[in-house]
């Protein structure tokens, strides 16, 4: 092996950085939505939210290189005036979804539709929800399939929106982001390191690897080295382990 | 060692599109959906524009689709602000319509939408069993404990909704989107037999078995459960049929 190389070296901190990297747009985004929404008022009309929640989001869900494929703002219990539950959310452009079909515009998610009330009436348990409203920061939920309204393999990006600190929460922004995009944006960097690498999550499930013997979906077992995402709930392994079960 | 490239998998790309008959399967889907009670009396169907959006087809065909429907007693038209097509409340239980719907669909048939199903279900349970996270198995355990097998109706919805659950446990977008598809078409047909409470008790303790094995990430346990419960779910159907051909009543 050679010792030196005159070859810039991909190290795995880079590969990492990436990773964080990559997500900067899409945190800076709800980050904006969120200033945008903490407006000073601790109570909202549902047409004021919408129209509100409306404009900003569907410049993130159309245009040739959308950032995101679904977004906008789950309101906490009371904030909208006589509501428990409001959901504004609208989807990017949909080809042959088997849900919703195929729509060249954004969508509103109808979720007075019978299929999803179960899923709603328990929207404050969801990962999504529970975590940035219990820690107070921006959270990453996933890859999962979301069986909802996509149908793909995404992560959902939730902010909590507050007036000022120490008040109640009025919801949360959030934002899913396909799995293809991110990785569209960092597998030639993770090819480019010398070792076989695999980005995994919290529960260690891969999301991108670079050893096909490991593949995305799994739980990736490990026992190198690795380095943790910066502001991620992410990690990258170092030559991940061959999988016992697949 | 034979090399030669056969010519299945190329000649599928080619294959035709469903498109003949669309009024037809629009008709077909929201019929047996009503006959068979996944859709409950007085419920609003989505508008005809979205129905077309998510069906694939014309407006037109839409409307084809629910004229035959009106004709059939099965949804009304109202007028008006809050109005729509909604699902009507049956005097008697469609039992006439269940009767024709299975003598017009041929053993084999049935069977072979069975073992599609099964094929895909199985793949779920296993994958699912593979890749599930502990907290994926916590999840799964509370929503079978908060699901209701008790009911006809509520059987009926969480049994898809059971299968649901596995497919997103898969990590795999393709199969969910594959479940979705199926059982939209054969779905409610394969739960015909959640009027009989036996039947419903015997799922609930299946499904309690699958994600057991999905829990303890045993992958052969989880696919042989999923194999027994569409077979005996299959059975409860193809006994149905076999009632009917002889003249008696399908759920006698």
């Amino acid at each position: 092996m050679p010792e030196i190389s005159q070859l810039p070296e991909v190290t795995i901190s880079d590969c990492a950085a990436a990773v964080t990297a990559s997500f900067a747009d899409a945190f800076a985004e709800l980050d904006g939505w969120r200033n945008e929404l903490a407006g000073g008022e601790t109570s909202v009309r549902p047409t004021d939210l919408d129209a509100h929640v409306e404009g900003l989001v569907i410049p993130a869900l159309t245009g040739a290189s959308p950032l995101f494929v679904g977004a906008g703002f789950i309101a906490a219990p009371g904030y909208v005036h006589g509501r428990d539950i409001h959901f504004a959310w609208w989807l990017g452009p949909q080809a042959g979804n088997p849900l919703l079909g195929s729509s060249s515009a954004a969508t509103r998610l109808d979720f007075a539709a019978r299929a999803y009330t179960d899923y709603v009436r328990d929207f404050r348990t969801l990962e999504w929800y529970q975590v940035p409203q219990s820690t107070n920061q921006t959270h990453v939920t996933g890859p999962y399939v979301d069986r909802l309204c996509t149908c793909e393999y995404i992560f959902t990006l939730t902010m909590p929106v507050r007036i000022g600190e120490g008040t109640p929460m009025l919801g949360v922004v959030g934002a899913d982001i396909s799995v293809r995009r991110l990785e569209s944006i960092v597998l030639p960097l993770f090819l480019a390191a010398d070792r076989p690498l695999a980005l995994v999550n919290a529960v260690d499930r891969v999301v991108i690897s670079t050893d096909p013997t490991v593949q995305v979906g799994q739980l990736a077992s490990h026992s190198g080295d690795s380095v943790a995402c910066s502001g991620l709930p992410f990690r990258v392994l170092v030559g991940p382990d061959r999988l016992p079960r697949f | 060692m034979e090399a030669h490239n056969r010519p299945g998998a190329r000649e599928a790309i080619f294959a035709q599109l469903v498109d003949a008959g669309r009024t037809e399967q629009v008709t077909i889907r929201l019929t047996d959906a009503i006959i068979l009670g996944v859709l409950a009396p007085d419920e609003r169907l989505p508008s005809e524009s979205d129905l077309a959006r998510r069906f694939g087809v014309a407006l037109i065909t839409v409307r084809e689709g629910l004229a035959v429907l009106r004709d059939a007693g099965l949804v009304e038209t109202r007028r008006g602000r809050g109005g729509g097509s909604f699902v009507m409340k049956a005097d008697a239980p469609h039992s006439t319509l269940v009767q024709a719907r299975l003598h017009g669909l041929a053993q084999v048939d049935l069977s072979d939408m069975a073992v599609h199903f099964a094929t895909i279900v199985e793949g779920c349970a296993q994958r699912a069993a593979l890749r599930a996270s502990e907290p994926d198995s916590d999840r799964l355990d509370l929503w079978l404990r908060g699901a209701d097998f008790a009911t006809v109706a509520g059987a009926r919805t969480n049994a898809g909704g059971f299968y649901l659950e596995l497919a997103v446990l898969s990590q795999s977008a393709r199969l969910v989107r594959e479940l979705i598809r199926l059982q939209a078409e054969f779905g409610p047909l394969l739960l015909l037999g959640m009027t009989d409470a036996r039947a419903r008790r015997s799922l609930l303790a299946s499904n309690q078995a699958i994600a057991g094995a999905v829990r303890a990430n045993d992958a052969a346990a989880a696919r042989q459960f999923a194999t027994e419960q569409v077979r005996s779910l299959a059975e409860w159907l193809l006994n149905a049929k076999a009632r009917v051909e002889r003249g008696g009543a399908w759920d006698a």
